[in-house]
């Protein structure tokens, strides 16, 4: 038999794991630019919430004493929660940063998918070092022609 | 010992201080950077033979390890801290209507890279390497090229995933342990970290930061970023950076110590880092493509370095950093003026001897041509494949030798086209020769005096791999009261095993 606590904290955890997975799929196989971050704001919550549980007792209190009232009970890790303070600052600052470079390419190059995108990128890559683009399966125009193809 | 902790705090003091200070005096943010680098530099180099004798450590806050953070400070920490202020120096943008940020996100660059060799526990490597990536990110995002904001938000998405897979790897780390302190983490290896859940964590975290250090799945952001920055940049990222973050795979490898199927691993990512590297900047048809793809190419090496189990693997390691650093860089700052198609080097030769020397003299040392430093790497490194005397040792031997072969194809390939007369019909390939070219050339005057008194420099950089691998002095270093208090206890038992049970008893 598996006790209440065991139960949830399986839960838990098994909740972080899922997310954490849910992310990595996201970032593996979508390829819309706003989808992805969001994959990747996916992927840190869930790296956030098994930091935070590493150092989660049951029951714990929050581990600050107070002189005046020493109490000797089960206290939660702080560190772990430090850490994910961390984690999350630099995790908001990196969506934002995300977010209006996303912005920027889309002015640039009037879409959000990644592999036109890396196509694009790869054609200005060639013109700026004065070389022949190599275009492959995926640029653009051959991309447009599949879908046109496909609508016919 | 303790003003070393100014080597990260100066740097980003100035990053947060520079942007008010230009508001008041632009003349004083000017040359503010560069002083704070120049005199981190200075105390950096002034450290060095202190601690060749014997490794430092600074608890922050005078809290002791491992409740407090500690930086630990050895010979090849502040060997770092000087290549990395002097080459933050070297790349320095000089122009003067370079925007204030850009010189905020250099010493940002700098507080975190000098962060990163000298930090002790896994909280702190997490912070600056974040803090590197950030910053990082910034740099490429402003650069003034058309393909920057495409490239940079490739290498971000790659980048942040990585980072999270890093603290993932750490939360699992500090699931098991209880604890984020290397030196703490290296006691506990032997009996707490040699299962299943703390090889995936290693797994995590190597993925992670191989992101930054070019390791072969994560890499494909290298060409493409490194074709959108401007060139000192580019060695600045190729040379410098990626070297940070192998260096923080070191740590991480010798303070767990996993077993030889783990490292196996690592060796076969090193291996098709290698071959893909090579073969693609075969292909390439610009120099900056082929430079990107030799640098993933020389990483694969380092990693291969890294799998050797031994005292010899982290010698070898270094050795390659070190050469990479020099000729890479020095290689990407040649070209600034010409990245282009490499028929355009054309002429080189007619119209500027040195800097078709220059040129010779590194793409002959990256090939391993002996004299060069270069060959001596190389060769130590293949003798150390075939000490191991395992089968897939063997085979990375081999695919050090064939990728040399291909690597040669490519080069030499540069060298023909240097020393070809120039057709009537194509401008000289090089008009003037600019600052950057002169920083190549000292680049290259070093890579000559390190071939000239190329002994005495290995000696010293094995005596600095010993105490990278050393475990029990990291361990004496951090926690010496534990060490000396139960040191003559037990002088039979293996050091290792007294250790983790003497931290078992302060644990409980």
């Amino acid at each position: 038999m598996v006790s209440d606590a065991q139960a949830v904290q399986w839960l838990l955890y098994g909740g972080a794991f899922g997310l954490v997975v849910i992310g990595v799929f996201g970032l593996l196989a979508l390829n819309n630019a706003f989808r992805l971050l969001l994959a990747l704001i996916i992927l840190e919550s869930g790296a956030n919430l098994l930091l935070v549980l590493s150092g989660f007792r049951e029951q714990g209190m929050a581990p600050i004493i107070l002189s005046t009232q020493a109490q000797a009970g089960i206290m939660n890790d702080p560190v772990p929660q430090a850490l994910v303070l961390t984690a999350i600052v630099i995790g908001v600052g990196v969506q934002a940063l995300a977010l209006t470079l996303i912005l920027r390419v889309k002015q640039r190059y009037q879409t959000l998918d990644m592999r036109q995108i890396k196509a694009l990128m790869e054609k200005d890559i060639s013109e700026q070092h004065q070389v022949a683009h190599l275009s492959s399966y995926e640029s653009p125009a051959q991309i447009s022609a599949g879908r046109e193809s496909d609508k016919a | 010992m303790n003003e070393l902790a100014l080597l990260v705090v100066f740097p980003l003091l100035g990053a947060f201080l520079l942007p008010a200070i230009a508001t008041i005096s632009p003349f004083i943010s000017r040359y503010a950077g560069p002083f704070i680098l120049f005199t981190v530099l200075i105390l950096a180099a002034s450290a060095y033979n202190t601690v060749a004798l014997s490794p430092a450590a600074i608890h922050l806050g005078g809290f002791m390890a491992p409740l407090g953070i500690v930086f630990y400070i050895d010979p090849f920490s502040m060997m770092m801290a000087v290549i990395i202020a002097l080459m933050f120096l070297l790349v320095w943008p000089w122009k003067a209507d370079t925007p204030v940020r850009l010189h905020s996100l250099y010493l940002l660059m700098a507080a975190s890279s000098m962060g990163l060799v000298i930090s002790g526990d896994l909280f702190n490597l997490y912070v600056f390497y974040e803090l590197l990536a950030v910053s990082s990110y910034g740099v490429i995002a402003i650069q003034s090229s058309r393909s920057a904001p495409a490239a940079s938000l490739r290498f971000v998405f790659l980048s942040a995933a990585g980072s999270v897979l890093f603290l993932t790897g750490i939360a699992i780390i500090y699931t098991l342990t209880g604890t984020l302190n290397l030196a703490h983490l290296s006691m506990l290896a032997q009996g707490q970290l040699n299962n299943f859940a703390a090889y995936a964590a290693l797994l995590l975290m190597i993925a992670g930061v191989g992101v930054k250090a070019e390791l072969y799945p994560v890499n494909s952001w290298v060409a493409e970023v490194y074709a959108s920055i401007s060139k000192p940049l580019a060695a600045l990222f190729a040379g410098l950076m990626s070297k940070l973050a192998v260096i923080v795979i070191l740590r991480l490898i010798w303070m767990m110590q996993p077993d030889a199927q783990f490292l196996h691993l690592l060796l076969i990512l090193g291996m098709l880092g290698v071959l893909s590297g090579e073969l693609v900047a075969w292909k390439a048809n610009d120099m900056t493509r082929i430079l990107s793809f030799s640098s993933i190419a020389q990483l694969g090496l380092v990693f291969i370095a890294l799998s050797i189990p031994s005292e010899n693997g982290v010698f070898l390691a270094v050795l390659l950093m070190l050469h990479h650093w020099l000729v890479k860089s020095g290689l990407f700052l040649l070209i600034t003026q010409l990245h282009a198609d490499p028929t355009r080097l054309k002429g080189l030769a007619q119209a500027s001897p040195y800097m078709a020397l220059t040129f010779l003299i590194f793409i002959l040392s990256l090939l391993g041509v002996p004299p060069f430093p270069g060959f001596w790497v190389k060769l130590q490194l293949v003798m150390g494949l075939s000490e191991m005397q395992q089968s897939i040792y063997y085979l990375a031997l081999g695919v050090v030798l064939t990728a040399t072969v291909i690597e040669a194809a490519y080069l030499m390939r540069l060298i023909k086209q240097m020393y070809s007369p120039q057709p009537a019909a194509m401008p000289l390939p090089l008009q003037t020769v600019n600052s950057q070219q002169r920083i190549a050339q000292f680049f290259a005057l070093i890579l000559v005096v390190s071939m000239l008194f190329f002994n005495p420099v290995n000696q010293q950089i094995k005596q600095v791999a010993a105490m990278i691998s050393d475990k029990v002095l990291v361990i004496k270093t951090v926690y010496p009261r534990y060490y000396d208090s139960h040191h003559h206890l037990q002088q039979q038992a293996s050091l290792d095993k007294q250790l983790s049970s003497v931290f078992e008893e302060q644990r409980l």
